[in-house]
């Protein structure tokens, strides 16, 4: 019951979350143990997780939906904008809207278009929603997936390490640093970065992805985009870094007592095989659960370090989104981002499975 | 012959009660006294602090003084803003306002965490099935995107003038499930322990099981998550209030920083730099505490 670990919404409540999960998969082992017979084949499987997806879509559109329309409706949110607009153009867009019917049928006619691939209109920009929200996630996702393939690559060896010096000095200064990481607001350290490296030495870019019309950081169009990386792909290794020392050297010292690993020291295994081979392969599962969970809910948790580095991608939209009541897009982005997360979570089922044969479906 | 007939008194002596042993064992655990130092430091700050406070909340006085914008110095610890606030004034209170979220958030979290949880452990079949679904929606839905949302509908257009108090309530309602799994999941497996079932076999009744057995076990969990939930809660508030969601009235280390942004990183560093220091602190001391109490708690850790 060591508590250590993880992260999803914000990087603390990580650990919270991992636990929670601990304590519903060790139900659903045993559920599945007793009801192996009756799982039925793997694409039955498949079909109730993506059955699964839909009262989760239905729940968190209707949230956003119903509450969105106590903030007024979409009529009098664009009318905010302009200065002039005319009768027949308020009665075009009340009858775009339906707004001549009441909420709940507004709501199916919502889910219609949202089944057809349909988001809406942004009600500040005038663009569809769905071919605004495509670079953005681009552009997050390769913050993302970057930050995480740079803190898998530090924080396995790093986490191996601290485990196998355990009250060491070196793993006191590992642990020390890693507390601090998931402590960390993410906008607040890259802000630090950002007065430091940007405003005071003048190294890196303030601001934004890419330099744009103000000219290229380093000479060419890659190196300008690997400058904008560096602060936001840096502060989010960090805390992600943080995460996965604790979490793999907690998984590790669990596994480094258990009788195996002492039958494979016995009978004359190299240790670089027993830890990497043979330890690993468990300590890993755990963590695997929480890497794969931090890629798709990372993308929800941006919104202050996004805004903060001006980083334009789902987050820091996101942000604006709400802030000018555009609904349509805040329902857009809101309903990618679970998708997102439902599909990683699946995905991430399966990799369990495969890793942990107790799971194993039949 | 003489029989050798003790002389010593087979001793009485009072089993160490729980709390006793695990804060003996929290006591030896340095860092976990150091974050319990740091929570009472700050509880202090934020209460007894704000007798001390140079200024009111929110109050430009410092700008009639002619110290508007000033750095750091003996004066104003903190420095000004550029608008008169004195930065150190605002972090007591904003220590008071973001304890308050915090805290209250977390007491209603766990509530209902515990409640539904209490309920999904239970009961069996169709309501145990119900409530885990709906508990497994807003697990995997984006919880801060909601609040956000939820901060600008109801905050800007709704209840205006709520304050901290609606920012309580969004993060207690959406702050439970993860101890609900918890919970749920002690009480599953604690039933089916061997002392509980033995205890079952004697006669013991409903309640003293529940009493005796169930709730020790779920409690400790629960303690723990709760100090965790709390430092989440901090970092929640503050990225609330600094992308301008929360209540610009009130004095909170995210609204600082908001405005260390509006005025100019570049020459006012020390508005946004001060009081996120004291997040990454007060945070820490929450996290330091939980994990020391999580290994306090272990009954597997004991000597």
């Amino acid at each position: 019951m060591k508590l250590t670990k993880s992260l999803l919404h914000l990087r603390h409540s990580g650990r919270i979350i991992y636990w929670a999960y601990k304590a519903k998969y060790k139900n659903e082992i045993i559920h599945r143990l007793v009801r192996r017979r009756e799982m039925g084949s793997f694409t039955n499987y498949i079909i109730r997780r993506l059955l699964f997806m839909i009262p989760v879509l239905l729940g968190i559109t209707m949230i956003i939906y119903f509450v969105g329309s106590l903030a007024g409706n979409p009529k009098d949110i664009i009318r905010l904008s302009f200065r002039v607009i005319t009768p027949q153009q308020m009665a075009y867009l009340e009858h775009y809207f339906h707004l001549d019917q009441p909420i709940y049928i507004r709501y199916f006619y919502y889910l219609w278009d949202l089944i057809h691939g349909n988001l809406g209109i942004s009600l500040t920009s005038g663009r569809p929603v769905i071919d605004e929200i495509g670079p953005w996630v681009w552009t997050s996702m390769y913050l993302q997936l970057s930050a995480l393939a740079l803190s898998v690559l530090i924080g396995i060896p790093v986490g191996i390490y601290s485990a196998k010096r355990q009250y060491s000095k070196s793993d006191y200064a590992v642990t020390g640093i890693a507390i601090f990481g998931y402590s960390m607001p993410t906008f607040w350290l890259a802000t630090m970065m950002i007065i430091l490296f940007s405003f005071r030495l003048g190294w890196l870019p303030a601001f934004g992805a890419s330099g744009g019309y103000l000219g290229y950081w380093w000479g060419n169009w890659f190196m300008d985009r690997i400058a904008h990386l560096i602060i936001p792909m840096s502060v989010l290794a960090y805390v992600e870094v943080a995460t996965f020392v604790r979490l793999i050297r907690g998984s590790m010292l669990e596994i480094l007592r258990q009788d195996y690993i002492l039958a494979g020291y016995a009978s004359g295994l190299k240790e670089r095989t027993i830890i990497w081979k043979h330890a690993l392969k468990n300590a890993i599962t755990p963590v695997l659960t929480i890497i794969g969970l931090s890629i798709a809910t990372a993308l929800a948790s941006a919104p202050a370090l996004e805004t903060a580095t001006t980083w334009p991608g789902l987050g820091y939209y996101f942000v604006q989104a709400a802030q000018s009541l555009d609904l349509i897009t805040v329902e857009g982005i809101t309903v990618i981002i679970t998708v997102l997360v439902l599909i990683t979570s699946m995905i991430l089922d399966f990799l369990y499975g495969y890793l942990d044969p107790r799971v194993r479906i039949t | 012959m003489e029989t050798q007939v003790s002389t010593v008194e087979p001793q009485k002596r009072r089993a160490a009660s729980q709390w006793a042993i695990t804060w003996r064992r929290f006591k030896r655990n340095k860092s976990a006294i150091a974050g319990l130092a740091i929570v009472i430091a700050f509880v202090l700050f934020g209460t007894v602090g704000t007798f001390f406070a140079p200024y009111p909340q929110r109050s430009h006085e410092a700008l009639y003084q002619g110290q508007a914008g000033q750095p750091p110095s003996w004066r104003h610890p903190f420095g000004t803003e550029p608008s008169g606030i004195d930065v150190f004034s605002d972090s007591i209170w904003g220590t008071t306002n973001d304890l308050y979220v915090a805290v209250a958030a977390t007491i209603l979290a766990v509530g209902i965490g515990v409640l539904i949880g209490g309920v999904a452990g239970y009961t069996k079949g169709l309501i145990s099935d119900a409530v885990m679904a709906i508990t497994q929606v807003f697990f995997v839905i984006p919880t801060l995107l909601l609040i956000l949302f939820f901060a600008k509908v109801f905050q800007v257009l709704v209840f205006q003038g709520y304050g901290l108090t609606l920012i309580v309530i969004i993060l207690g309602v959406f702050g439970w499930p993860g101890i609900t799994y918890v919970v749920r999941g002690q009480i599953l497996s604690t039933r089916e322990l061997e002392f509980v079932q033995a205890a079952k076999a004697i006669g013991a009744s409903g309640s003293r099981i529940l009493l005796r057995h169930i709730i020790p076990n779920v409690m400790t969990p629960v303690i723990v998550l709760a100090s965790l939930t709390t430092a989440g809660n901090i970092l929640t508030e503050v990225v609330i209030s600094y992308l301008g969601f929360g209540d610009a009235n009130q004095a909170t280390w995210g609204q600082l920083i908001e405005e260390g942004y509006a005025a100019g990183l570049s020459i006012y560093w020390w508005v946004a730099f001060f009081p996120g220091l004291l997040t990454v602190i007060l945070v820490l001391g929450f996290n330091l505490l939980g994990d020391g109490l999580s290994d306090a708690l272990n009954p597997r850790l004991r000597e």
